[in-house]
């Protein structure tokens, strides 16, 4: 029966949910899926402040069945980088998001991994950092977001920082988070149960940051016409995507037409 | 040796690796440069120091120098902080500092209420994600950004290690705006031609001397001045043949190129 089964890889803000509220019928969409026996599902996201127990707690609490593992976030994938390449890593990371690296060995670090973390991006811990990368630490980054939208405004994300990494010590970071495809096809291995990438959609309101990465991972791309959405969106995605107005009719068209 | 081919009216120094070697302290002075500036101000040369320093005043940095054994006065010092605030000057900008405190009082003359501009050193401890980001939220919000930094170095050694330098941060504010900075300072051809300027001399007379081939001699040579290099500072040995920069001569330190030169005029 594995032949049959498929993926969905969700994506959270702007195409779940919105400020503390599910956008339209998601709620009913997800479960919708659930009663599906051939969908395994993966709820994806870039975001690196929060653990994914909060975020978990969030969802909950806004409505959703949800379970912790079905959370697959940039942090996830800088975890199972590390431990696939079986680094020592020095954490730029908030302490809330270190967690989620408790019982890895961090001693005598061969690696550096960067995310967004105001408390930690300061001279003295650039330069541990940068320290480390000139010894030839490996340096990899959650996401290279160049600034994130806060309710003040806009913030610097970890982008510049990982960028300034890179051009001081003349290297390339890994990056593991969305939008690179490694991210997606991570995403899709955590459901261990072989299912190949193209009996896989991903579902999102961000063409660049969620649709072109899953498609250039050979997987199916349903952009939603919430969230961050504009108009003309779908036409950027290289390789073509499906486009629905909202998470509900992105399960409607999952069930009716692309794995009835 | 083609440098004294021609005229020499005016000599543009390095600091760093031509004068002294930084490290615990003020660091430690190179003993020959000390007689070698000592000559040079005795002599007809007219001189400037070129430095991308930015975590000092001219009036600490020569007062260091004064401390290390050196003859210098201020107005010889040539520095990226007082270039810029010139800069700023004549395009009526108004600056949003994110500088070390060392270096502010560069900037006292303007008014910093409704700045159009980022101006960023070395600011060390200041470099803080709250500080970056405020640079940031200013740039991306102006019609036309302008980011305009204090040389451009990636990192440099300390004596407690390596650690990054302006060049680094700009770069985090560069792809964080899309926007490329103004760098004044070393290896721009503009830096090395205010310096010139300053000195009311033309390029064709100017020799600059420094100990970093690329930045010192490559910038030099590119605004069109002789270039000598150094055999102390950040030389190493395989730039006797350098596949970039042929430095229009080699000498193993300050003095050598000082005692040439003054033979030279005397003659």
């Amino acid at each position: 029966m594995a032949g049959s089964l498929f993926a969905v890889l969700i994506d959270l803000s702007g195409t779940v949910y919105d400020d503390d509220a599910p956008i339209g019928a998601a709620i009913e969409a997800v479960n919708r899926l659930r009663r599906n026996p051939r969908a395994r599902i993966r709820f994806v996201t870039n975001t690196t402040k929060e653990s994914i127990s909060r975020l978990h707690a969030r969802l909950v609490r806004i409505g959703f069945t949800i379970d912790r593992d079905e959370i697959f976030t940039s942090l996830t994938a800088a975890k199972r980088f590390v431990l696939q390449h079986q680094l020592r890593p020095m954490l730029l990371l908030e302490d809330v998001a270190a967690e989620d690296f408790e019982g890895i060995n961090r001693t005598n670090p061969n690696a550096v991994v960067v995310g967004l973390a105001p408390s930690q991006l300061n001279a003295e811990r650039m330069n541990e950092a940068f320290r480390l990368i000139q010894g030839g630490a490996q340096l990899v980054a959650v996401y290279k977001a160049r600034y994130c939208k806060r309710p003040a405004g806009l913030a610097l994300g970890p982008g510049p920082f990982i960028q300034a990494l890179e051009y001081a010590a003349d290297t390339k970071a890994t990056v593991v988070g969305k939008p690179e495809k490694g991210f997606f096809l991570y995403a899709l291995e955590s459901l261990e149960a072989k299912i190949s990438p193209e009996r896989c959609v991903m579902i999102g309101d961000g063409a660049r940051d969620d649709i072109q990465g899953a498609v250039d991972a050979g997987m199916i791309g349903i952009l939603v016409k919430t969230g961050k959405y504009r108009p003309g969106d779908e036409l950027t995605i290289e390789g073509g995507a499906f486009l629905c107005d909202d998470i509900a009719a992105a399960v409607e068209l999952i069930e009716r037409q692309l794995f009835l | 040796m083609n440098w004294l081919s021609k005229p020499v009216r005016g000599l543009l120094l390095d600091i760093t690796g031509v004068l002294y070697n930084s490290g615990e302290g003020d660091g430690v002075a190179i003993a020959s440069s000390i007689e070698a500036v000592k000559r040079l101000q005795a002599s007809d040369l007219k001189i400037r120091f070129v430095s991308n320093e930015s975590s000092n005043t001219r009036a600490k940095l020569a007062a260091k120098l004064g401390r290390l054994g050196f003859e210098i006065q201020e107005e010889q010092l040539f520095t990226p902080a007082p270039a810029a605030a010139s800069y700023l000057r004549q395009h009526g900008l108004r600056p949003h500092l994110l500088v070390h405190p060392g270096v502010q009082d560069e900037f006292a003359e303007f008014d910093m209420t409704d700045p159009n501009c980022v101006v960023m050193g070395d600011a060390e401890r200041e470099f803080t994600y709250q500080n970056l980001n405020t640079a940031f939220q200013l740039l991306i919000k102006l019609d036309r950004p302008q980011l305009i930094t204090l040389g451009y170095g990636k990192y440099y050694m300390e004596t407690d290690g390596l650690k990054l330098d302006v060049g680094a941060y700009a770069k985090a504010l560069e792809y964080a705006c899309d926007i490329q900075s103004l760098v004044i300072g070393k290896p721009n051809a503009e830096y090395f031609s205010a310096a010139v300027a300053d000195m009311q001399l033309t390029i064709d007379e100017t020799v600059m001397i420094g100990d970093d081939i690329l930045s010192d001699i490559g910038g030099a040579q590119k605004a069109g001045l002789r270039g000598v290099q150094v055999r102390t500072g950040k030389w190493r040995p395989q730039w006797e043949n350098h596949p970039i920069v042929t430095p229009d001569g080699i000498v193993d330190n300050l003095a050598e190129a000082v005692n040439l030169l003054l033979a030279q005029n005397a003659a």
